[in-house]
Formats: structure tokens, C-alpha cells, sequence
């Protein structure tokens, strides 16, 4: 496990759980992202000695910029934020509790990238990624944009995802029996180079890179290999986006498992007391 | 027209990478090489950076 990648196993599991752990991972995991982005239309003004003046328009359409700011990742701290329909400060409006505001002003020609979004107030929301290209301005253009990113789930909308390429496998399990001539035709064929001949015996090198693809198994003159996948052991792996660390993903996603499951036991409980 | 942000298949960030790649490709360096280096691993994020062609320099003269 490192900052943005996870590979971890899954012992005495099944496929539903290592499903719905996924699914979770994908889904309901919450993200700050940016969802309000407000233009400043018309002319800007250059900063203290600069006399030009500056247009507000850009190659791109605005709409265009605003889409591509709400999926720049926003480092979120999920025991600092509430969603913003259930904050309890503000009701909805936008506090600190809930927002984060950025401020973007850019004056051409260059190239706007995600790290000129600044944080107002705490600088601890400093955008994960900076150099994400947003828009390029020429000669007399200018983008100066207030943008408020909020908590949100990649059940609304993909900009709320922290995790990608999330996946999970059987554990692979390669057997060589007695038949084994050591003729080295699986060793040439496996794909991910896993097999290697050691002493008089096919070893596996590392299982756990498997594809669980049974080239081998076709390969092998004397049908003395078999490649299994562990019905009750996977490996899971998934990447983060920067907004949140792959750890706290998973300590977040187990927590709200947790929760639908409780949910689920107090809905069949009270089920019960209605059909007495 | 400009790098997109995020892979359109699996979500992950791929702007951020996107001039990295680009100065190193112009240079010579062999594409795959480039993105094995910096990470891209997916063939969707792979074909986000192989497939693109930046228009958004011709686009703003106008």
C-alpha cells in the first residue's frame, strides 16, 4: 500500500463481500469536489503596473473550464467536512464546515494550470494535483473565477470518485503434479513470466501475479498442471485520485460497509415486529 | 482540443501528466516507456495520452 495505490488480500472472504467492498470503494466513498464555479464577466483589469486590459473570454467555453475544474481532485479531510445539505452550521447555505472557496486570476498569454487554484483561507487545500492543463489564454485574455467545491459521492457524478481501476481476483493457486517431464513448454508460454525450472520441478516465481489465465494448462504436453483460483481468498487493488490517501479510502469504505450493514439487521429486525 | 482531466474509462488522472509525457515523447523517448514511468498502467489512461492531439493551440488564434 503506498499513498495512492492499494494491493491488498482478502482472506476467508467470499465474492460477495469482496464485491460490495468494491462497489462501496467506487461509489459511496464522499470526495470534496468542486461544484459551483462562478465567471467574472467583461473586462479585468491588469494588476498594479500593468495598464492593459484584459477580456474575459478564453478558447474554451465556460462551461468547458467549469467541467474541467470539478474533476481536478480536491485533498478532502473527511473529519472536517459535512455534506453540504446536512451541515447543521449553515443549513445549506456554505460555511467552512461544509465548502472549500478557491480563487483563480489569470491574465494571458499562458497556459492556466490546476495549481493556480488557490485556497481562500487555509492553504491545507491546496489542489493534489497541479499541473492538470485547464484552458490556454492568449494576448488580452483573462480568467478570473470563484469556485466552491463540496462533499459528494461518485453516485452523483464521477468527479466524486477517489478510487480507479478498482478490482479484485481469486487468489491464484498453480499445482505441477508427479506427470511433469520439466519439457519448459509452460514456462515459454506463461505471459507474465512466473515460471521458472527449479532443480527437477516447476516452481512459481510470484503467484500472486497470475492472470489465472491457463495458458500453461493448455501448454503442457502431460496435462500435469492445473491453475485454481482460491474460492475464499482474493487480491483487491485500486488507485486513489489524491483527494484522499488510499488508506483512509479503505478505513472510510469498511466504516460505511459497516453502517449499510447495521442498517440492513435493524430494517429485518423491525420487518419482524410488523408482521406480529 | 486539450488533454482531458481524467480518463474517460476508469476515472484516473491523467492531465497531470499529460506535458511530461509530451516533452518527453517529442525528445524521442519511446510512448509506452514514458507512461510505464509514470505510472499510467491501464490501457484506457494508456490510449487518453497515446490517442490525444492537442488542438487547443490552433483553435486560439482565433
Amino acid at each position: 500500500m503506498s499513498e495512492r495505490k492499494a494491493k491488498l488480500i482478502l482472506s476467508d472472504a467470499n465474492p460477495t463481500i469482496a464485491n460490495a467492498l468494491r462497489r462501496v470503494l467506487i461509489a459511496d466513498v464522499p470526495t470534496m469536489a468542486i461544484e459551483d464555479v462562478e465567471f467574472h464577466l467583461g473586462t479585468i483589469a491588469g494588476r498594479e503596473g500593468d495598464e492593459n486590459e484584459y477580456e474575459s473570454t478564453t478558447p474554451l467555453f465556460d462551461e468547458i473550464i467549469a467541467h474541467r475544474l470539478g474533476l481536478v481532485p480536491v485533498p478532502t479531510d473527511l473529519s472536517l467536512y459535512n455534506f453540504k445539505d446536512e451541515c447543521d452550521t449553515c443549513d445549506g447555505e456554505g460555511c467552512t464546515n461544509c465548502t472549500v472557496i478557491y480563487s483563480l486570476n489569470k491574465k494571458g498569454p499562458c497556459t492556466v494550470y490546476s495549481g493556480d487554484l488557490v485556497p481562500v483561507g487555509d492553504t491545507k487545500s491546496r489542489v493534489a494535483d497541479e499541473l492538470i492543463p485547464i484552458v490556454k489564454l492568449t494576448k488580452e485574455q483573462a480568467l478570473l473565477i470563484y469556485a466552491t467545491a463540496e462533499l459528494g459521492t461518485s453516485k452523483d457524478h464521477g468527479k466524486w470518485q477517489p478510487t480507479s481501476g478498482v478490482g479484485y481476483k481469486y487468489y491464484p493457486d498453480i499445482e505441477v503434479d508427479k506427470k511433469c517431464n520439466q519439457c519448459g513448454d509452460c514456462i515459454s508460454k506463461c505471459p507474465v513470466n512466473i515460471l521458472e525450472e527449479k532443480g527437477k520441478k516447476i516452481a512459481v516465481t510470484d503467484i500472486e501475479k497470475c492472470t489465472l489465465c491457463n495458458v500453461c494448462v493448455k501448454a503442457c504436453p502431460k496435462d500435469a498442471i492445473t491453475v485454481k483460483g482460491l474460492e475464499d481468498k482474493f487480491i483487491l487493488s485500486y488507485d486513489t485520485d489524491g483527494s484522499l490517501s488510499a488508506e483512509d479510502v479503505l478505513k472510510e469504505s469498511l466504516k460505511i460497509l459497516v453502517e449499510k450493514f447495521g442498517n440492513v439487521a435493524e430494517l429485518v429486525e423491525n420487518l419482524e415486529e410488523d408482521s406480529e | 482540443m486539450i488533454i482531458p482531466v481524467r480518463c474517460f474509462s476508469c476515472g484516473k488522472v491523467v492531465g497531470n501528466v499529460y506535458e511530461i509525457y509530451r516533452n518527453r515523447v517529442d525528445k524521442g523517448d519511446d510512448p509506452g516507456e514514458v507512461m510505464d514511468e509514470l505510472g499510467i498502467d491501464r490501457y484506457c489512461c494508456r490510449r487518453m495520452l497515446l490517442a490525444h492531439t492537442d488542438l487547443i493551440d490552433e483553435v486560439k488564434k482565433f
